[in-house]
């Protein structure tokens, strides 16, 4: 997992190219697959080699597993996506408090941003809340004049 | 010596039985999630699974252990036998654990007592304004709140014994009349439930892997505390927008363990579920609650075959504390 880290730069998406990208999200498509597998893929037009050192630099990057399967490997992904985002946040979060000489400045930085994120939550939790008040004054207002329309006697109305 | 024996072996079982429960515990409490039950059940069946392993291994100790051990072991072959290497690690491990769980305990009462004091400083005895006595409920709490002091936690219940309503300026300021009744009921509806006290029980019986538990236990006593609040559409709604502005005011200090403060656990499923009221389901809930008649059949059956079995389980009891010590 820490081999995993080290691929991962300051920004909070795993740091890897399109190609890799693309066929670990095919290997998590298909949970295992040896390389002529992974050609059989569709979406996946590249050549036998290309694919073969791909798949093998994210094996030495420590993001997949593999074993032996006649003269080829079989790869499997070492994290799931939940887990491979986690620790990704988890990595950035570090970073982000172990940067600078100011270490408390990043932390500010962070507890502004979840204090933005809250209090736009609490807005349209606010909004929620008028909203159905307002639903239920109305109910009521209607409530009221059906039977006050109702208690008024025919020929007055 | 014999005495020694058996508090080691007792001590031994005890500490066994508790371990081995609360890992059972620790690992399945989870799928009582999957169980369709009301909030007020799912609380009760949170706490009870809590407490579970500290009142089994209370309860085999004391029925099992130490009457198998004073009915069974030859007193006058045990006068050159010693304790045993097992029952003394395992009875200095029970004792560690006690001491444990009494060191938390104190370290929060007094944790808590010395906040409390420090909030209730220059605190007045506020005089809510309720247009009648009508409710029972408002009159309790009106004899137990205080006006504390601004960097206090909006509005909070402390301690167990002589349980208080402790409201901040800010709140007051910011909540409208029905608002604040309705939020005091919810924090009675805690000091109603004993929270506080479950909590410190908490403490007594640590163990490693359950404080997600202890949380889904918070978020459904806050359920249960936001259902025995609302009786209307219009108290869900006060209720939700208290909720919402008391989430605005960032509490200066962490709450002490012996409080249950109004701002708990995911303010946006409470405030969601409370725009969802729905007078049918909330009587429907009402009827569903739990007679405590209901557990006397099977306490009784439990009763009976304990009863009926008890000398044959004396016996493997024996048994087992004699490997034990072997």
């Amino acid at each position: 997992m820490t081999k995993a880290f080290s691929i991962f730069g300051s920004s909070s998406r795993p740091h890897l190219g399109p190609f890799e990208q693309q066929l670990l999200q095919a290997l998590w498509t298909r949970g295992s697959a040896t390389v002529r597998e992974l050609l059989a893929d569709d979406n996946i037009h590249q050549a036998y080699t290309t694919v073969m050192t791909t798949v093998d630099r994210l094996y030495k990057k420590g993001l997949l597993n593999r074993v032996e399967e006649g003269r080829a490997f079989r790869y499997t992904p070492r994290h799931t996506p939940e887990e491979l985002q986690r620790v990704t946040a988890l990595e950035s979060i570090r970073q982000l408090l172990g940067s600078g000489d100011a270490s408390s400045l990043p932390l500010s930085y962070l507890v502004e941003a979840l204090s933005t994120h809250d209090a736009q939550l609490l807005d349209e939790l606010q909004l929620l809340v008028e909203r159905k008040r307002l639903e239920l004054q109305s109910r009521e207002t209607k409530t009221r004049e059906n039977a006050a329309s109702e208690k008024t006697p025919p020929e007055q109305r | 010596m014999f005495a020694l024996r058996g508090i080691a072996v007792s001590l031994a079982f005890f500490v066994l039985v508790y371990c081995l429960l609360s890992a059972v515990v620790a690992i399945a409490w989870r799928s009582l999630k999957l169980l369709h039950a009301t909030e007020r059940r799912l609380t009760d069946l949170f706490f009870a699974v809590r407490v579970l392993p500290l009142l089994v291994s209370v309860v085999v100790t004391f029925a099992f252990v130490v009457p198998s051990f004073q009915l069974l072991e030859p007193r006058s072959l045990n006068v050159e036998e010693g304790i045993g290497a097992m029952p003394l690690a395992l009875g200095i491990c029970a004792l560690l654990l006690i001491a444990c769980g009494c060191w938390r305990v104190v370290a929060a009462q007094t944790q808590t007592s010395r906040v409390v004091a420090r909030w209730l400083e220059g605190a007045h005895r506020l005089q809510v304004d309720t247009p009648a006595k009508r409710d029972a409920a408002t009159a309790k709490t009106k004899t137990v709140t205080f006006c504390s002091r601004p960097e206090a936690p909006p509005l909070t219940l402390v301690g167990f014994r002589q349980p208080k309503v402790l409201v901040s300026e800010s709140t007051l300021a910011l909540l409208t009349h029905d608002e604040l009744q309705v939020a005091l009921k919810h924090e009675l509806a805690h000091m109603q439930s004993r929270d506080n006290l479950k909590k410190l029980i908490f403490r007594f019986c640590p163990f490693p892997g359950m404080a997600k538990l202890e949380s889904a236990w918070s978020q459904a006593a806050e359920l249960t505390a936001d259902d025995a609040a609302v009786s209307s559409l219009n108290d869900a709604i006060d209720l939700a927008a208290a909720l919402v502005k008391l989430s605005r005011l960032v509490p200066v200090e962490t709450a002490p363990v012996c409080t249950v403060g109004f701002v708990t656990g995911s303010i946006g499923a409470r405030v969601a579920r409370l725009l969802a009221w729905n007078e049918a389901e909330a009587d429907a809930t009402r009827q569903a609650r739990m007679r405590p008649w209901y557990v006397i059949p099977p306490v009784l059956m439990a009763l009976l075959c304990v009863t009926a079995t008890y000398g044959p389980v004396l016996a493997l009891t024996h048994e087992m504390t004699e490997w034990l010590v072997r």
